[in-house]
């Protein structure tokens, strides 16, 4: 019987963190967990996916149900009292192979499109090569799933343009200054957000002074990002040295007023002066904007932007799907051709080898001499090709019709055959239960 | 149709097509635009030359001799230095601004005044300077003109937050604003020695005596003056930016309309 793709998980969509964060396993354990998830369910391969929004196993099985339900009881053993079913969705098949390309792609993430799943995956897949889970159907599933999101990236806007405050902050400071290289970044107040922001500027290159009421926490912050604590009273000159300002302070009323920035504006030779108002209430008057060279993008001015790149990533999803679409078809066509060709060997050698055994049990008693033998051979051959034409034929033009998964499976199962099996010559028993394949493809990988 | 004017026609049909293939990739229409787009603008540099060489095998003239072989020069400059410069900066979509002025000096070239030559009298050996460093001078100008409109559309787009595809598609700010002053700084000092050469002349021909001040020489001048005031405000500060993009077209267009004159009137104003 063939194997069949599974996918057994909880989310961000479907559970709660108080469920999810029970089940994540710490990277250095995900081998050992692993191991002992494959085993005790059953699966020929498997990877598991574990990230702080999805717990995932995906692996393939001959008795999907079966596997299912160990992987569950599994799972229920972490999460006493709760019962993790109503909480986990569960995929087998062409449904299985698209969720994994959906959630490869971004198009399953908390924040659409996000591009870290996707090295998360890969990182998953390579606990999982060096595990000795991964055999050929799950290589070629996730190798085609790198792929894809590849295309999805590419060929879409799904993940073009950002959608975080802190990188869109970015994005327009490189928009204004080219190259953020040895480019000055002031901290005014030291909000978590504008630490945020901070990081991703200095980690373009720029340097970070930090301006706060309370010394300590400007020393703190400063420390933390690489930068340089200023005295409060050090605003105005540390505004006429900045070229980037996210001002994030906690304050009533303004900190950066239009007077003071029109002077600013004066000393540092209206250089361009681009100020990122993070605070609500606002820190920074608005009228700032229209000074010539100075720039200001307040919490409303960001969000507007990120509302609007999400708004371009959505309309990505339908082609993004389409594409999907289409390489669940090649996948199928290829495991379905991988699948063909053993089955087809496999059935010509139980025929023959039907007919040759009979033949071999009736000879002696015939007593017939060598010319006739051989063409008694002749005729069992030409017998089990005849017998055999209607059958492989039928097979090979189903490798591309919507059936031929079926028609291979009825083959295996009306003849016997393991098309699946490792072709070691012990014949069709030899994998009737899944532990000994697994151990087949472990032992191949090394 | 003679087959010079056949050659004219294909240069700005190639023209305008590069044009609006270069519009379309700044507008973010087609991957491939881009590409597509550098390669008609390299093929109307070829038919250009063609152009050229053709008319110079035929007239016998030298193609700076007369106000419209210039232009047809200029242009040809122009388009050349754009796809020689820019392509290495990634700055290739600048061409949506800066065919459009090539192709409009170009068509300028078409405008063959009565008086097309240069009268007998002013005749002398500084000409031919005098045209070269101008036609030199005006080809940087023109590229600081289409890098400083890149900046002003840029920068409108930052201030209204309209950050789709034309803002993410143009370069930044101070590329653009540095760009544009090198340019500058290349274009004046030859512009400079045109301004001064031309002068000259008029002095000679006894034309430039306040009363009789041509209006081609004035925007030249207003050009030269703007163009100084660039230079130096920036070193003396404030004009950065905006300003300075601002002061590079009204520059170009002075000197474009002092061209202009030109070519309608002939040599000399």
């Amino acid at each position: 019987m063939t194997r069949k793709l599974i996918v057994v998980g909880v989310s961000h969509r479907t559970a709660p963190l108080s469920i999810r964060e029970r089940l994540a396993v710490p990277a250095e354990q995900l081998s050992a967990e692993l191991d002992a998830v494959a085993k005790r369910a059953g699966l020929a391969e498997a990877v598991m996916i574990s990230t702080c929004n999805r717990v995932e196993i995906i692996g393939t099985a001959e008795e999907p149900v079966r596997a299912e339900r160990a992987m569950l009881d599994y799972w229920n053993g972490r999460v006493l009292p709760e019962q993790i079913d109503s909480h986990v969705y569960r995929h087998v098949g062409r449904e299985a192979a698209r969720h994994l390309f959906r959630v490869a792609s971004g198009l399953d993430s908390m924040v659409l499109g996000e591009p870290q799943i996707l090295g998360q995956v890969k990182d998953a897949y390579g606990v999982a090569q060096r595990t000795g889970t991964v055999g050929m159907q799950l290589g070629r599933s996730f190798e085609r799933c790198f792929g894809v999101a590849k295309r999805v990236r590419t060929e879409t806007a799904l993940a073009a343009g950002n959608v975080s405050v802190s990188s869109i902050a970015c994005d327009l400071a490189e928009k204004i200054f080219g190259d953020l290289k040895d480019r000055r970044v002031l901290l005014v107040g030291a909000g978590k957000m504008s630490e945020v922001a901070a990081r991703s500027l200095t980690a373009s290159g720029a340097h970070l002074y930090v301006v706060n009421r309370s010394p300590a926490r400007a020393q703190s912050l400063a420390a933390a990002c690489g930068g340089t604590p200023r005295p409060l009273e050090a605003l105005a000159t540390e505004l006429a040295e900045a070229d980037v300002v996210i001002s994030s302070t906690a304050k009533q009323g303004y900190v950066v007023t239009y007077d003071l920035m029109q002077a600013v504006c004066k000393i540092r030779r209206y250089r361009p002066l681009f100020v990122i108002d993070i605070a609500v209430p606002r820190d920074v008057d608005p009228r700032i904007d229209s000074l010539r060279n100075v720039f200001l993008y307040d919490m409303d001015d960001l969000q507007k932007v990120s509302r609007e790149n999400l708004a371009a990533r959505e309309r990505a999803i339908v082609p993004a799907e389409e594409i999907i679409e289409q390489e669940l078809g090649e996948l199928e066509r290829f495991l379905r051709s991988v699948e063909l060709t053993p089955t087809i060997v496999a059935l010509r050698e139980r025929v023959h080898g039907v007919l040759r055994a009979e033949l071999e049990r009736t000879l002696p008693k015939l007593a017939v001499d060598d010319a006739s033998r051989r063409k008694l051979e002749a005729m069992c051959d030409a017998m089990a090709n005849k017998l055999l034409h209607q059958p492989l034929t039928e097979l090979k033009q189903g490798e591309t019709g919507p059936e031929g998964a079926n028609l291979v499976e009825a083959v295996q199962r009306l003849f016997g055959l393991d098309a699946s099996a490792p072709r070691s010559g012990k014949g069709p028993q030899s994998a009737e239960s899944p532990e000994p394949a697994l151990a087949a493809e472990r032992g191949s990988k090394h | 149709m003679s087959f010079v004017t056949v050659l004219f026609v294909a240069t700005a049909l190639a023209y305008v097509a590069a044009a609006m293939l270069f519009s379309a990739h700044l507008r973010g229409r087609g991957a491939t635009s881009e590409r597509w787009a550098t390669r008609t603008l390299g093929l109307a540099i070829a038919a250009h030359v063609a152009f050229l060489g053709t008319d110079y095998a035929l007239s016998g003239r030298a193609p700076l001799s007369t106000m419209h072989e210039t232009l047809a020069v200029l242009s040809l400059l122009i388009a050349v230095s754009f796809l020689a410069t820019m392509r290495r900066h990634r700055l290739v979509v600048l061409g949506a601004f800066i065919t459009p002025v090539t192709l409009l000096l170009f068509l300028g070239a078409a405008l063959r005044g009565p008086v097309g030559r240069v009268p007998d009298g002013v005749r002398s050996a500084l000409l031919p300077f005098h045209i070269a460093v101008n036609v030199l001078g005006l080809a940087a100008f023109a590229l600081a003109f289409a890098v400083a409109v890149a900046y002003v559309i840029q920068e409108q787009l930052l201030r209204k937050r309209q950050l789709g595809g034309i803002f993410q598609r143009l370069p930044s700010l101070d590329v653009l604003d540095s760009l544009g002053f090198r340019l500058v700084t290349i274009g004046f000092p030859l512009f400079t020695l045109g301004v001064i050469t031309g002068s000259f002349w008029a002095v000679r021909l006894g034309s430039a005596s306040p009363t009789n001040f041509s209006a081609g020489q004035g925007f030249a001048v207003l050009a030269w003056l703007f163009f100084a005031t660039v230079l130096l405000s920036r070193v003396a500060g404030g004009w950065r930016g905006r300003r300075a993009a601002i002061g590079t077209m009204l520059g170009f267009l002075c000197a474009m309309v002092a061209v202009g004159g030109y070519v309608l009137r002939g040599f000399g104003g």
